[in-house]
């Protein structure tokens, strides 16, 4: 009844998974997305490829040892600025909910993900003067997109004994984005003109993980992922197709000490794959990203590792799509989080926050992210 | 102190949750680093009314006829004084008949008048122009619908004067009376078999202006009081003194030189009225691919359009619902009926904003690209358009003045992909 009650909630949970949204995601496919759970969103992303939670690595599910599902919110309060001028937004969307549990009788353990891939959701606005008619007339042209592309995540993981952990899944990815173009003339015997488009994405991709236990202290962890090609459609109509990027992932947990667990992990993500087809419908090109993140988390209490830690994080990325040609954009992030567990750990609620700086050259922006996550153990 | 820390630090999220759930997304745009697709172009683009096809109904040889609101049939009757540049006009009303008994305890009984009384109804005048003031004449009581300018003006002399209404200048519109008393009686005295009064209206002001005055059609039309005496030997009271009042039976007025329907011309207003049709044809491809922001009908017109300061006409453009030639149905959706309003003198191209029912057109081919033009109040406007059409042309034959459309519009925004 208590699983029918969560699969009943998922269910329910809304169907939109998006990320921060981001100037740096109006071009291109949009602002990528990272599949982490709250306490690798606290931890800088240093624990993706060991977190179970999250959706990096396929062989971290082998740590769940029980059906559990998880939830994550995130609130966004960004500072934009341009040559254009600056603008203080905020947003709320759902990056990111999991559900995995192990298989009875079998060291293995099978997971369903939906997490935001990249984030497309936007509203731009400028404002400019076009001769009409022998006069000039002010317009305000005000562009929107809102959608983007998530992926579906069935995933599997099966335990070697202690020492090794491999996983493997297949990443439905699926989206829209809806566009939207309006003009108000400062003449209001122009009619304000609405125009509208469609793009849907469809495309499919599979990653391989695996884990090493060097004892208890000690692992490490790596993942590779292809996701093919996305096709985009647009109202219906096939305009094209991109590339999207093969991923590497590296990953080293240490426990310092009893009470300190370290963890560092390298991703890199080959987006300059898309850049001719990106260049070649009119767009800005994109090239290979890699981030890099470094995550602490400090446990007061050993008899009850799952109150109230201190998780810290940092990372530094850079950022696919480029708004000048030539420029990449990078991110820079520092973030902190705890969380607590009740109910006998059958519940959870787990909180971020972190302070994201992004720029390249004039175009910049800063934003704090608070994630709120739900672990439910029914 | 650690409880009332985590109590802050709950309501600090619970606050940042809900004041987040505010989305507000807009953002400054720099282009074309943020533009993506770049921006939308405007473009502009004049389409003349289908050659031949653009008409005004009557046609000319059965202008005498025909039309939509007869002479007199309108709201008001046109009323003006001599030079004035719009028209020179008379208004004319016979009342109905007036019996020489009255009916007194079911007796006839003779009477005789001791006053009347003639009200006239002002619907709108120049209100800058001073002085105003109304004759009124006794017509023969068989005027009727045939009257013309040059057999009604000879009549309004002196000898036919029953009495002038000097009319306030503040005096905007209502109604002005005329009494009539004493020997002047004799002026609209109904002798024998002749029991119908019927009167002509001229004006006179400071400057040549006009004015327009109450109508059937308005139920505002001229009333005809008699105050009288009858006489009823047999009672005790024997004097009664009703007041007999007749209403207007017919009414119309008279111009000299009206306008006369020309078939390569649109004519649109005028008395009988005429009505314009202007028949389009743009093309499937441009409906489906423009965004059309401004859709602007422009007519030339051949002479200007005169009317009354501060009583303005209205150029009235209705779509078509299904192209039927003179008896087109037209839309009764406010949404596609444009009114624009006439300056006092309009000389230059009218422009007239119809870009809702370009937009009809758009979104449903099955209506005709045609639209249907009428001066309003019908007959009862000093207001009198005659356009160019696709059959004529103006003094210099490369400017083109037949009507036209005036399209502006936006392409398909080149919405990048992905």
């Amino acid at each position: 009844m208590r699983r029918a009650l969560v699969l009943l909630a998922l269910a329910l949970w809304p169907a939109t998974a998006a990320a921060q949204s981001s100037q740096f995601g109006v071009r291109g496919l949009g602002m990528p997305g990272r599949p982490l759970s709250t306490r690798d969103f606290s931890l800088g992303g240093g624990f993706g490829l060991f977190d179970g939670e999250s959706g990096l690595n396929p062989a971290a599910l082998g740590r769940v040892t029980a059906l559990g599902a998880s939830f994550a919110s995130l609130q966004d309060f960004r500072h934009v600025e341009n040559p254009a001028g600056s603008n203080s937004l905020r947003e709320t969307r759902f990056p990111y909910f999991s559900i995995a549990g192990p298989l009875r009788r079998y060291p293995a353990v099978l997971g369903v993900s939906f997490a935001n891939y990249t984030s497309r959701d936007f509203t731009l606005a400028s404002a400019d003067t076009v001769l009409l008619r022998d006069v000039l007339v002010p317009v305000s042209d005000t562009f929107s997109s809102r959608g983007g592309l998530s992926e579906l995540r069935f995933a599997g993981a099966y335990r070697i004994q202690d020492a090794w952990v491999i996983g493997g899944s297949f990443h439905v990815i699926t989206g829209s984005a809806r566009l939207r173009f309006r003009r108000v003339f400062a003449d209001t015997t122009y009619e304000a003109a609405t125009q509208s488009s469609e793009l849907s994405y469809a495309g499919v991709g599979v990653s391989l993980g695996v884990i090493r236990n060097f004892g208890p202290g000690f692992s490490m962890a790596a993942m590779v992922r292809s996701d093919g090609h996305v096709n985009v459609d647009r109202d219906s109509s096939r305009v094209g197709t991109v590339d999207l990027p093969y991923s590497f992932g590296l990953g080293l947990r240490w426990r310092a000490r009893p009470k300190l667990e370290l963890a560092s992990q390298v991703l890199m993500k080959t987006w300059s794959g898309a850049n001719s087809d990106l260049l070649s419908q009119g767009g800005t090109g994109s090239d290979n990203t890699v981030e890099v993140s470094l995550g602490a988390e400090f446990t007061p209490n050993l008899r009850r590792p799952t109150r109230r830690p201190l998780r810290l994080g940092i990372r530094y990325g850079t950022l696919p799509f480029l708004l000048v040609p030539g420029e990449q954009p990078s991110e820079f992030g520092i973030s902190a989080g705890t969380g607590i567990r009740f109910a006998q750990d059958r519940a959870g609620v787990d909180v971020g926050l972190e302070h994201v700086w992004r720029s390249a050259g004039a175009f910049s922006e800063r934003a704090f992210l608070l994630n709120l996550g739900v672990t439910v153990r029914p | 102190m650690s409880r009332l820390l985590r109590w802050a630090a709950a309501a600090a999220v619970g606050a940042a949750i809900i004041t987040a759930c505010q989305e507000r997304l807009t953002s400054p745009a720099q282009c074309p680093e943020l533009c993506p697709g770049g921006s939308a172009q405007v473009f502009d683009t004049i389409m003349p009314a289908v050659a031949g096809l653009d008409s005004s109904f009557p046609a000319a040889k059965d202008a005498a006829t025909g039309g939509y609101v007869a002479r007199g049939g309108g709201v008001a009757l046109l009323l003006s004084s001599d030079g004035f540049a719009a028209s020179q006009d008379r208004a004319i009303y016979r009342f109905a008949p007036r019996s020489d008994q009255v009916l007194v305890r079911d007796t006839a009984r003779s009477y005789t008048v001791d006053s009347a009384q003639i009200n006239l109804t002002i619907v709108a005048r120049d209100t800058l122009v001073g002085g105003l003031r109304l004759y009124l004449y006794r017509l023969p009581s068989s005027v009727d619908s045939t009257a013309s300018f040059e057999t009604i003006d000879p009549l309004l002399v002196d000898a036919n004067l029953i009495d002038s209404i000097v009319v306030p200048d503040s005096v905007h519109r209502g109604t002005v009376s005329a009494k009539v008393i004493g020997t002047d009686l004799s002026r609209i005295a109904l002798v024998g078999a002749d029991s119908t009064l019927a009167i002509g209206l001229r004006m006179a002001a400071v400057t040549p202006t006009g004015v327009r005055v109450g109508s059937l059609v308005g139920t505002n039309a001229s009333t005809f009081i008699s105050y009288v005496t009858a006489n009823v030997p047999d009672t005790a009271t024997a004097i009664l003194h009703p007041a007999l009042t007749r209403a207007t039976a017919f009414n119309t007025f008279v111009t000299l030189n009206p306008i006369v329907p020309v078939d390569s011309l649109v004519t649109v207003g005028s008395e009988p009225s005429n009505r314009g049709l202007l028949r389009f044809a743009l093309s499937s491809q441009f409906l489906d691919s423009a965004t059309i922001v401004r859709a602007t009908l422009e007519l030339t017109p051949v002479q200007p359009i005169i009317g009354l300061p501060d009583d303005p006409s209205i150029l009235r453009t209705l779509a078509v619902v299904a192209d039927l030639g003179a008896k087109s149905p037209i839309t009764t959706d406010v949404t596609f009926i444009r009114d624009d309003t006439l300056p006092p003198v309009q000389s230059d191209t009218l422009r007239v904003d119809i870009t809702r029912i370009v937009h009809l057109w758009q979104s449903t081919r099955s209506r005709p690209q045609s639209v249907s033009l009428r001066m309003v109040p019908e007959a009862a406007t000093f207001g009198r358009a005659v356009f160019f059409s696709t059959r004529s042309h103006g003094p210099d034959p490369s400017v083109l003045v037949a009507p036209r459309l005036r399209i502006t519009y936006q392409r398909a925004f080149p919405f990048e992909n992905p």
